[in-house]
């Protein structure tokens, strides 16, 4: 599950400059004639610098927002009502690590280790999807997961797959199969809340109603914030805008939240009839940005259970490390 | 044959496939490495697929109660459950060490199942046959391989092992009130068998691994939870399972 | 903090400090191999990805569940990827002119018009 909330990398003066002197221009010419043409790009070829940090950073966010995403679901793993939906959690969680698994891998073909990439994300120097600071409180929390932030990870997954990258459209591809099972379970199980007994819609009215903004902040600041994001979309690393998926999300979701007989918290919420597209109220960007920045309710559990997962399993990782083996990256 | 001898066989199997699962489910998302830690949640939906089946036979077979009523709100003096399968995970050792032990146990028991004069247990045998010889092969390179890593691995292994292997000969606790009529009618070759099975198949692999296995006469088996009386774990494990559940045991879910 | 998570999972394991510095070694996560996946017999085995793991016992163990939990299979190969030689990216052009050597296709034999013609003469 990941958004389009990702934050691209800067690089100051200096380092373009420099990037800028290795980048023969010839071989940029030929390398951007291959994007123009639809031909992806594999491990071996010659890329940009910059196609290759951002490239890196962009998987790597999504990478870790799998593992961190696995958590606050893993909140309800041993408390699932009944047996279809504990076994259908523990498999979902189980895929948000197969993904990160999926992830790291495509973004080491890019020459970043799985293990700088881990130490990144422990440090805090790396970043994941905001959405994972938030508590899941109720059972109900689950399901607004399941069924609307795995339908919104879709719509920027499946953006992201028809991407210029060969290894990371591969990865996403078979993210992409899984997840249509999760929006499937998820919307299952909000269902069965949403026509249950008053409780039950009370309960996931509720957890909705905690869920609007940050879905909303899911993908990302509005168009007219985000800079030098043209240069991306040429090489297709970005490749759709933020407001583009957000309304694509709100069209296709937004009616299967309101049949359901449940509301939405932004009284300004509607269809244009005349342009076709959503209003809606802007969520708290500060807020957005506080919690991105560690400001959020879990920010620090997530990377405390990470660091104890870590360091929990080290003893494993360093009894059977073979130092003396011939290493490579993954090839493809 | 009499349904009670049945009934009381097929809970104690099915909790401790639902305990055990349950447990190893808490270290999906948390695991050593991910790799490992999504083959172990594999497993842990593994042994609950085998509980729910084992729950579905009760209920379809012998009057039981449906599996989400009968698994998630029961009393725990009503469970069977062993102790093995009760204690908190701790650390991935004892984790690993209880999966290498359990997996073999129940490998032993649905193979004796093949020819069960019950058929549904013979369906079950044939089902989970691919599913418990890849936990034994997973379980058996893990023991192996840690045991003969290093100094800090080899001595967490022998310690899990000294930790659950009076736990896990528990898991054979004899029923004198339904095992004799067991045996007669077919159904299954009774506890002391498949302990001695159970002992040949782990033995082999705790001798490539270096392990000591500890006299197995001086061990005095944990037993008590075949009978519902159980650890101190195993109340707050049944609370939190069913917390969700139990807001209304009549909605649906 | 280790007593207000709302995972009671996490309530029962013991946190470390939220600022404490925890790093994993270079290697620490093992080697890669490649994983090709075969979903019926007589099939070619396929690639599908690698799996990180300390030999290839181990390999095999996890691309089972990370490749073959859902789909149909019959069979996995692992090879560790320090062991795949390929190409270079800019060899490419080695395979330019492949199809136009229609003389090893069956298109470039135009047989039936040989004995049309062949007809048509007599």
């Amino acid at each position: 599950m990941y958004g389009g909330g990702y934050i691209f990398d800067e690089p100051n003066g200096k380092q373009l400059r420099e990037e800028k002197q290795h980048d023969d221009p010839e071989k940029l010419a030929a390398f951007e004639a291959r994007i123009t043409r639809g031909e992806k790009i594999e491990p071996g070829d010659w890329m940009p610098a910059e196609y290759r940090r951002q490239l890196i950073r962009l998987i790597e966010q999504h990478a870790h927002s799998e593992i961190i995403g696995a958590l606050p679901e893993g909140t309800w793993i041993t408390r699932a009502p009944g047996f279809k939906r504990k076994l259908a959690l523990i498999a979902k969680v189980q895929d948000e690590i197969g993904h990160g698994q999926l992830l790291y891998n495509a973004a080491e073909t890019l020459g970043k280790s799985r293990e700088a990439m881990i130490n990144d994300l422990l440090s805090g120097k790396s970043k994941y999807s905001n959405v994972f600071n938030y508590p899941a409180e109720t059972w109900a929390d689950v399901t607004v997961i399941g069924f609307l932030i795995d339908a919104a990870a879709i719509v920027n997954q499946v953006a992201n797959a028809k991407g210029s990258y060969g290894p990371y459209c591969r990865a996403l591809e078979r993210i992409c199969y899984e997840e249509s099972f999760h929006l499937k379970q998820g919307h299952d199980a909000f269902i069965e809340l949403a026509t249950g007994t008053p409780v039950q819609k009370q309960m996931l009215q509720e957890a909705l109603n905690r869920w609007w903004q940050p879905i909303m902040h899911f993908f990302g600041p509005p168009d007219k914030t985000s800079q030098h994001s043209e240069k991306l979309m040429q090489w297709k690393v970005k490749m759709a805008s933020n407001d583009e998926m957000r309304n694509q999300f709100l069209e296709s979701y937004v009616p299967k939240i309101w049949e359901l007989g449940l509301t939405l918290p932004d009284p300004n919420l509607r269809k244009d009839p005349e342009t076709g597209r959503w209003q809606y109220s802007d969520p708290d960007w500060d807020e957005f940005f506080r919690v991105i920045n560690g400001g959020g309710p879990c920010n620090e559990e997530r990377l405390q259970v990470r660091k104890w997962a870590e360091e929990h399993g080290r003893w494993v990782r360093k009894a059977l490390m073979n130092p003396q083996e011939r290493r490579a990256l993954p090839v493809a | 044959m009499n349904n009670a001898a049945l009934t009381d066989l097929i809970i104690k199997m099915a909790d401790d496939e639902l305990i055990q699962g349950h447990r190893n489910s808490e270290w999906t998302g948390l695991g050593p490495v991910m790799e490992e830690d999504i083959a172990f949640s594999s497993m842990a939906q593994d042994k609950i697929g085998h509980a729910w089946a084992l729950y579905r036979i009760l209920h379809e077979n012998l009057g039981g109660q449906d599996p989400d009523h009968f698994a998630f709100i029961r009393k725990e003096k009503a469970f069977k459950c062993s102790h093995l399968v009760e204690m908190p995970n701790g650390s991935y050792d004892f984790s690993l060490m209880r999966h290498f032990l359990f997996d073999h146990a129940e490998t032993v028991r649905y193979e004796s199942l093949r020819e069960s004069s019950f058929e549904p247990f013979q369906q079950l045998s044939r089902k989970f046959k691919g599913e418990l010889k890849y936990h034994t092969l997973h379980a058996n390179a893990f023991i192996m391989q840690l045991s003969q890593a290093n100094e800090e691995s080899y001595a967490r292994m022998q310690s899990a092992l000294n930790d659950t292997i009076a736990l896990a000969a528990g898991i054979f606790e004899p029923s004198a009130e339904y095992e004799e009529e067991l045996m007669v009618a077919g159904v299954y070759p009774g506890e002391a068998a498949l302990y001695h099975r159970w002992l040949d198949r782990i033995y082999p692999v705790l001798v490539k691994a270096s392990l000591n296995l500890p006299e197995m006469s001086t061990v005095t088996p944990v037993y008590g939870g075949r009978k519902g009386f159980h650890t101190a774990y195993l109340e707050p494990l049944l609370k939190e399972m069913g917390e969700v559940f139990n807001l209304d045991t009549e909605a649906n879910w | 903090m280790s007593n207000d998570s709302l995972d009671p999972r996490v309530n029962r394991l013991k946190l470390g400090d939220a600022g404490a510095v925890i790093k994993v070694e270079e290697g620490e996560n093992w080697n890669v191999y490649e994983v090709f996946h075969q979903e019926k017999r007589g099939a070619h085995h396929e690639h599908v990805g690698c799996v990180h793991a300390p030999d290839p016992q181990l390999a095999l163990v996890f691309a089972k569940e990370q490749f073959a939990r859902r789909k149909k299979c019959v069979n996995l190969w692992v090879v560790r990827s320090a062991d795949i030689l390929a190409f270079d990216a800019e060899d490419e052009d080695m395979f330019e002119n492949n199809l136009e050597k229609n003389y090893r296709d069956a298109s470039g034999f135009k047989v039936m018009e040989k004995i049309n013609k062949f007809k048509q003469s007599k």
